[in-house]
């Protein structure tokens, strides 16, 4: 289990971080959302020890994580960084030996990164030939070919067209399935409710929710609506909500809880087109959240 | 360790591969050997046309046998007057007893003429003189020309080489710190990996360049004829020489790597490379001042001092006998040097790397705990 404990860092003129603390089980897709400078790539840097916190710490297994953990972890930064003009084989390759693999080792994950990421016939060309999402696809084989135990992903899917970010994602399911926790930041809400296990939300670097997006849920309240059509007039009378006629239909929202009471009164009220619980989205969930 | 040579080795198989190294390498062969034939080319041995006027040839070219004399007879005084005026005769010997030249007489061919022609009398009328034996009781200056010549060479070669390399390292370093490739090599290497890597990569590069540079140039001068000048001791000038270029690109190239940490764009980088620009120019004007005075005060002294010796040590031990505890005096300091500048060098770059954005203040980074 991946733990991030109290973690605060100030710089010179503003704090960046006051106490970001979640933890990331083996098996799990952690995203992280936030507004911009709300801390998550200050909190993602220092997990990678790109940055040191003022106080708290990043624990890996129950232990302080070390360089050598590290090493075994892969890494996809929000400015992405390659070597132009290296070429894309190569530069996996060379990625993947600097993490501790053999040559023949490293040769095979690139082989079949580059084949999973359909960038096999890119092997050859330089990395500033491809286009911004192969590029991207690139970095993420420098991420993964290594093979981590853990996955530490500043914004991976920005830029990316909706193909490329279901190629992305299988990916990074793949390897949440074989047990790696996978932290990653982003922006797009509704992707981060789709694939992930759980969510944390940081606002001005502290942490203002974190848990499966369930649990976030249970804590926001539902709301249900009814849409009932030609209804007679008056028929929600002393119901609680908020009743809006639009045409022959009335549609009725109100906070979920005596459903059976209004299903009863919509049923005789007239023809019954939509009854259900509405949970509110990540998105709304976040906007309440960082308010 | 295994992490720096992984590094070293990309940094190598990265450049070899550039057109710029290929072509670079292939100017300076060319450049090497224009050097070692442009003597023959341009100088060679002197050589004298001289015309007769009713006179015998006089024995020149037993008395100078590097030089080439041309004699021409002419019928008479004024037939040779012409050409003389024409350019087409350096002097004239009439009727046995007169020289004439179009000014004044070449000081090497006149003192040739007179002596050669005394001789010549004396030995007719059965005078022999032996010669003088001639012999040098102060130091051997036979190569003095040749010394100079091939310090005068090296200081450029070192000068261009070190400032070069040390700037491929600085671009280097403004390469992964602007492209923010450090943030993911830092999760898998030290900075100290990193750095030496590219330290240790781009010095080989510079060490191929160095001694294929000098091959060719070797390699020409055998060719030419040029060698038969050059002193006793070439390999021992040789190795000296590719010590001093480690020592001092060691130390260069760190002190570019860390000035070049503190910027974020390859735009910055001549900016911030000044003070090494200007420490290095410093000893590229003193290291031709020794090459040409290289048992002169200050060249001895200025020798000894780290970071000059590394280019000013190698031109006067090219130049000129330097004695083995200067050699070695300048060497453990220069050695020295080199460990505390990659120390605080390191400590720069480690501090500075990641720190994208704005110019890093040198002062804040050796200040910062």
């Amino acid at each position: 289990m991946l733990e991030i404990r109290e973690l605060r860092k100030r710089y010179a003129d503003k704090v960046a971080l006051d106490g970001v603390a979640f933890a990331v089980r083996p098996g799990e897709m952690f995203g992280f959302v936030g507004a911009n400078g709300a801390g998550k790539t200050t909190t993602m840097r220092i997990v990678m020890g790109v940055l040191r916190p003022d106080a708290g710490e990043v624990a890996w297994q129950g232990r302080p994580l070390g360089a050598a953990d590290r090493r075994r972890f892969g890494y996809m930064p929000e400015e992405r960084g390659l070597y132009q003009k290296m070429r894309v084989g190569e530069q996996v390759e060379y990625f993947g030996r600097l993490h501790g693999l053999s040559q023949p080792k490293a040769r095979r994950a690139t082989d079949e990164l580059l084949e999973r990421l359909s960038l096999t016939e890119r092997r050859a060309d330089a990395v500033e030939a491809l286009s911004l999402g192969n590029q991207q696809r690139v970095q993420l084989a420098v991420a993964l070919v290594h093979d981590p135990e853990v996955l530490v992903l500043d914004e991976p899917f920005s830029g990316l067209d909706p193909i490329a970010v279901d190629a992305l994602a299988g990916v990074l399911q793949e390897r949440c399935r074989g047990g790696v926790p996978v932290i990653f930041s982003s922006h797009q809400l509704e992707l981060v409710e789709r694939l992930c296990d759980a969510v944390g939300i940081v606002s001005a670097g502290r942490m203002v929710a974190s848990g499966t997006v369930e649990e976030l849920r249970a804590a926001e309240s539902s709301t249900l609506r009814v849409v009932v059509r030609d209804a007679q007039p008056g028929w929600a009378d002393g119901l609680p909500g908020r009743l809006t006629v639009n045409g022959d239909r009335h549609v009725l929202l109100v906070e979920a809880g005596e459903d059976q009471e209004i299903l009863h009164r919509a049923i005789k009220a007239g023809h019954v087109e939509h009854f259900g619980v509405e949970h509110p989205t990540l998105t709304e969930i976040f906007k309440e959240a960082v308010a | 360790m295994n992490s720096l040579l992984l590094v070293a080795r990309r940094e190598i198989s990265t450049q070899l591969r550039t057109k710029a190294f290929v072509i670079g390498l292939i100017v300076t062969v060319v450049i090497m050997a224009g050097l070692a034939f442009a003597p023959k080319l341009m100088g060679g041995p002197d050589s004298y046309t001289l015309g007769t006027v009713n006179s015998q040839q006089l024995p020149l070219k037993a008395a100078a046998p590097d030089i080439e004399f041309e004699w021409r007879s002419f019928p008479d005084a004024a037939a040779a007057k012409k050409a003389l005026l024409d350019g087409d005769l350096d002097a004239v010997l009439v009727d046995g007893t007169k020289v004439q030249t179009d000014g004044e007489i070449e000081t090497e061919l006149g003192v040739l003429l007179q002596s050669v022609n005394r001789e010549a009398r004396l030995g007719a009328a059965g005078v022999n003189i032996p010669p003088l034996a001639m012999e040098s009781v102060g130091a051997d200056t036979r190569y003095q020309e040749a010394r100079a010549g091939i310090a005068t060479v090296l200081v450029i070669l070192l000068f261009m080489l070190v400032i070069g390399q040390a700037m491929m390292v600085a671009m280097g370093v403004v390469e992964e710190k602007g492209s923010r490739i450090v943030e993911i090599l830092f999760a898998s290497l030290r900075p100290w990996q990193l750095l030496g890597g590219k330290i240790v990569g781009l010095g080989v590069i510079g060490v191929i360049n160095l001694v294929v540079t000098l091959a060719a140039g070797l390699i020409a001068a055998f060719a030419s004829g040029l060698a038969m000048d050059f002193p006793p001791g070439m390999p021992m000038i040789v190795t000296w020489v590719l010590v001093w270029f480690i020592l001092g690109y060691a130390f260069y190239a760190t002190l570019a790597a860390s000035l070049a940490s503190l910027v974020s764009r390859q735009e910055e980088v001549g900016n911030t490379l000044t003070p090494m620009t200007m420490l290095i120019m410093v000893t590229y004007l003193v290291g031709f001042f020794a090459a040409n005075q290289p048992t002169g005060t200050l060249a001895q002294i200025i020798s000894i001092i780290p970071p000059f010796s590394s280019i000013v040590m190698p031109v006067r031990l090219a130049a000129a006998d330097v004695p083995l505890w200067e050699v070695s005096l300048a060497a453990v300091l220069m050695v020295a040097a080199v460990l505390g500048m990659l120390s605080v060098g390191a400590k720069v770059y480690e501090r500075a790397v990641l720190r994208t954005g704005a110019k890093v203040k040198l002062g804040d980074v050796l200040r910062a705990k």
